[in-house]
C-alpha cells in the first residue's frame, strides 16, 4: 500500500519536533558515523549518541557483550572519550556529514555536578537538538543507576539538568537554552511510575523508557561469573513485553512525552509502543542485526497510520481500544 | 555493505570443522585479506541466536566467499546445519582492517594455526599474484586440522607444517619453527654476504592463530627485529564499531576488533590482558 501524503509523521518531545517517530537508543548507534554506509542518518527522527561524560571512561574489563535467548548481555561500562573529544570528533564529524540530521546527545555522570558540566560544555555548541540523561546504567559503579533508582535522587539530578540546560554557560543563544531535557529510566526499580512522576515534577520535557533490565550468567565449566562486574544489562526481543508494559504504566502516570524502548526488532514493535503511549520509540540492539531497521520503522508506521485511517502519527500514540472488563 | 547470501556448498573438511562457500556477487569484490564479514543466520525469523556472527574470509573465487569455521557453540551449530541453495542467511560487510602490504615488502613470512591460517588466504594470494615469495609456517593439533594444506602444497609454496601430534611435519610447537626459519635467514644473509640484511631476513610476519600462540610467535619474532601484524577473533554485537563489545587492550588504550581491527600490529596490543578478557 503506497502511504498517503495525508499523513502528518512529525511527533513532539516538549520544544522539540522530530519528522518522525523513530530515533535511536543510546550506545547501539555510536556517534552515528558507524552506520552512515546503511541509512541516511538524517531520515531519522532523532540520533542519540553513546553517552558522554566530562572525562574520559575507560569503560568496563573482561566480557562486554554475551549472547543470551532472543537478547544480549553487555558490560561495556560507558566507555566513551569524553565530552572535549566527543566535541572535536564526533560531533565534528555529524556536523560535517550529516548536519541535517537531529542530534540528541546522551549525558552521564559520576556525580550529579559532572551531568551538569557536561550539559554546560554541550550548551556551547551547535548541532544538538536536545539531551538525554542517562541515569540508568547499570554497568558503572557510581552514579547512574543510582541516580535512577530513588525518587528524590531522580528528581534532583533532573532539576540540575534542567537549571544547566536552560542556564547553559551564560553565552548560549536562546535557541541553545531551549532545548529538551528527556531522562532516560531504568526498569529495575520497585515502581517505575514513582520514578517517571518525580522527573515529570523536577521539569523533565520528556522521558526515555526502559534502559536495560539487570542480569547474569555464569560460565558453568569454570564456575565463575561471565562478566568481571557480576552483573549486564539485558536487551533485545526478550525484553519487549516488559518494556512495553512500563511505558504503557508510565503513560497513565505522567502527561510528558515518553520515548519508548527495549527490544524492538520488527516495525510491529514499534507500532505497539506508540499505541502503549510512546510519543517516540528507539531502535536499540535491533540496529546490530538489520542496520536498517529503523528506516523500516519510519516507513512501515507511516503506512499503517494511513491503512488504519489516522491523518497523523501523533493521533496514534495511546491509540488503544477500550476493552470492555465483564 | 548488505546483502542477502546463498549457500554453494557447506561440508565438513575434518571434525567440526567446515568449508562454506557463499554467493555473495556485491560484497566478493570488495574483500581484502583479513577482512570479516558479519553474518545473520536467518533472516526471516527465530531471534535464537540473535546477533549476526563475524566470519573471517578466506578466499574469493569470483563471485564467491570461501569460509572456514569451526563449530563451536550455536550460532556455528546452526550454520553447519545450512544445506545447498539455502537462502535465509544474510551479511554486511565487508568489515574490518586488512593485512597491510607495504610496497617494499620483499620476504614476508605467514604463521598460521589451527583456523587461523583461514583469514590469512586471500594475504597468501596477493603476494603470489605479486611474485613475492611467501614463507609459510602452518601448526594446528593433528593432520586432518591442517586446513586448507593440499591447496598449499598444489602450488608447491614454501612452507613447512607442525602438529601437536607429530601426524604431519615437526612434532611440536609452531615457535620452534618460527625459530628455525629466523635462524636459517639470518644464515643465509650471513653467507650470502649481503649487507642488507633484508635481502634474505624476513621483513614483514603475518600471524594469526589462538591468542596465546598469536603472543609467543610475536614474541620472538618482534625480538628479531620482524615487523609483526597479528588478527583478533571476538564476540561481537554490531560488528561496525558502534556498540563497543569486542576491544582489545593496546598500548593506546582500547581499540575495536571490528573497525580498528581484526588486523593490529603486535607491537601495539597488550596481549595479556586481550587473553585475560576471552569468553570461553
Amino acid at each position: 500500500m503506497t502511504p498517503s501524503p495525508a499523513v502528518s509523521t512529525s511527533v513532539h518531545l516538549g520544544s522539540l519536533t522530530l519528522k518522525n517517530p523513530v530515533m535511536t537508543a543510546s550506545g547501539t548507534f555510536g556517534s552515528g558515523k558507524q552506520y552512515a554506509d546503511f541509512i541516511d542518518l538524517s531520515a531519522l527522527g532523532a540520533l542519540v549518541t553513546k553517552g558522554v561524560s566530562l572525562e574520559p571512561w575507560s569503560g568496563n574489563s573482561g566480557v562486554r557483550v554475551y549472547e543470551t535467548p532472543s537478547g544480549m548481555l553487555n558490560s561495556i561500562g560507558l566507555q566513551n572519550p569524553g565530552v572535549e573529544a566527543f566535541i572535536a570528533d564526533d560531533l565534528a564529524w555529524l556536523r560535517e556529514h550529516a548536519p541535517d540530521a537531529t542530534v540528541i546527545v546522551n549525558v552521564s555522570g559520576h556525580t550529579r555536578d559532572e551531568y551538569v558540566q557536561v550539559i554546560e560544555r554541550l550548551a556551547q555548541e551547535d548541532g544538538i537538538a536536545a539531551y538525554e540523561v542517562n541515569i540508568s546504567c547499570p554497568n558503572v559503579d557510581r552514579g547512574g543507576l543510582a541516580f535512577g533508582t530513588d525518587p528524590d535522587s531522580a528528581a534532583a539530578i533532573t532539576r540540575a539538568c534542567k537549571e544547566a540546560a536552560a542556564r547553559g554557560d551564560g553565552a548560549s543563544t536562546a535557541a541553545r537554552a531551549k532545548r529538551p531535557v528527556i531522562v532516560k529510566l531504568s526498569p529495575n526499580v520497585t515502581d517505575i511510575a514513582e520514578i517517571a512522576r518525580a522527573c515529570e515534577d523536577a521539569g523533565a520535557d520528556a522521558l526515555a523508557l526502559i534502559n536495560t533490565i539487570l542480569g547474569t550468567a555464569i560460565n558453568i565449566q569454570k564456575r565463575t561469573m561471565v562478566f568481571e562486574r557480576t552483573v549486564a544489562g539485558l536487551s533485545g526481543p526478550a525484553i519487549k513485553p516488559v518494556a512495553l508494559r512500563m511505558v504503557w504504566q508510565v503513560a497513565r502516570a505522567v502527561s510528558i512525552p515518553l520515548v519508548g524502548m527495549g527490544g524492538i526488532a520488527t516495525p510491529d514493535d514499534a507500532i505497539e509502543f506508540l499505541l502503549a503511549g510512546a510519543t517516540a520509540v528507539a531502535v536499540g540492539t535491533g540496529n546490530f542485526i538489520d542496520p536498517t531497521l529503523t528506516v523500516r520503522c519510519i516507513e512501515r508506521i507511516e503506512e499503517y497510520a494511513a491503512e488504519q485511517g489516522f491523518s497523523a502519527v501523533e493521533d496514534m500514540i495511546g491509540a488503544l481500544e477500550r476493552r470492555d472488563i465483564p | 555493505m548488505y546483502e542477502p547470501v546463498e549457500v554453494v556448498s557447506n561440508e565438513a573438511v575434518a571434525a567440526d570443522v567446515y568449508r562454506l562457500r557463499l554467493r555473495a556477487p556485491q560484497t566478493a569484490p570488495l574483500v581484502r585479506g583479513g577482512q570479516f564479514v558479519h553474518l545473520r543466520l536467518n533472516r526471516h525469523a527465530a531471534h535464537t541466536p540473535l546477533l549476526r556472527r563475524p566470519l573471517s574470509v578466506c578466499q574469493v573465487y569470483g563471485d564467491e566467499l570461501l569460509i572456514m569455521y569451526a563449530v563451536v557453540g550455536t550460532g556455528t551449530e546452526v550454520l553447519a546445519g545450512k544445506a545447498v541453495g539455502d537462502t535465509s542467511m544474510d551479511i554486511i560487510g565487508p568489515l574490518g582492517s586488512c593485512w597491510p602490504i607495504e610496497e617494499d615488502v620483499r620476504t614476508p613470512l605467514i604463521v598460521g594455526g589451527g583456523l587461523g591460517i583461514a583469514p590469512l588466504g586471500m594475504l597468501a594470494h596477493a603476494f603470489r599474484d605479486r611474485g613475492i615469495n611467501v614463507k609459510i609456517i602452518q601448526a594446528a593439533q593433528t593432520a586432518e586440522r591442517l586446513i586448507v594444506r593440499e591447496a598449499h602444497e598444489r602450488v608447491k609454496r614454501d612452507i613447512v607444517f607442525a602438529t601437536d601430534d607429530g601426524t604431519c611435519g615437526y612434532h611440536g610447537i609452531v615457535t620452534d619453527l618460527v625459530r628455525e626459519a629466523l635462524a636459517e635467514r639470518a644464515e643465509g644473509a650471513e653467507r650470502t654476504g649481503d649487507t642488507a640484511e633484508a635481502a634474505t631476513m624476513f621483513d614483514v610476519a603475518y600471524v594469526c592463530g589462538p591468542e596465546p600462540m598469536q603472543k609467543a610467535v610475536s614474541e620472538v619474532l618482534l625480538q628479531a627485529g620482524v615487523r609483526t601484524y597479528v588478527s583478533f577473533e571476538r564476540r561481537m554485537a554490531c560488528g561496525v564499531g558502534a556498540c563497543l563489545g569486542c576491544t582489545v587492550p593496546t598500548i593506546d588504550g582500547l581499540k575495536r576488533a571490528c573497525a580498528d581491527g581484526p588486523v593490529f600490529a603486535a607491537e601495539e596490543v597488550c596481549f595479556d590482558d586481550a587473553i585475560a578478557s576471552r569468553v570461553h
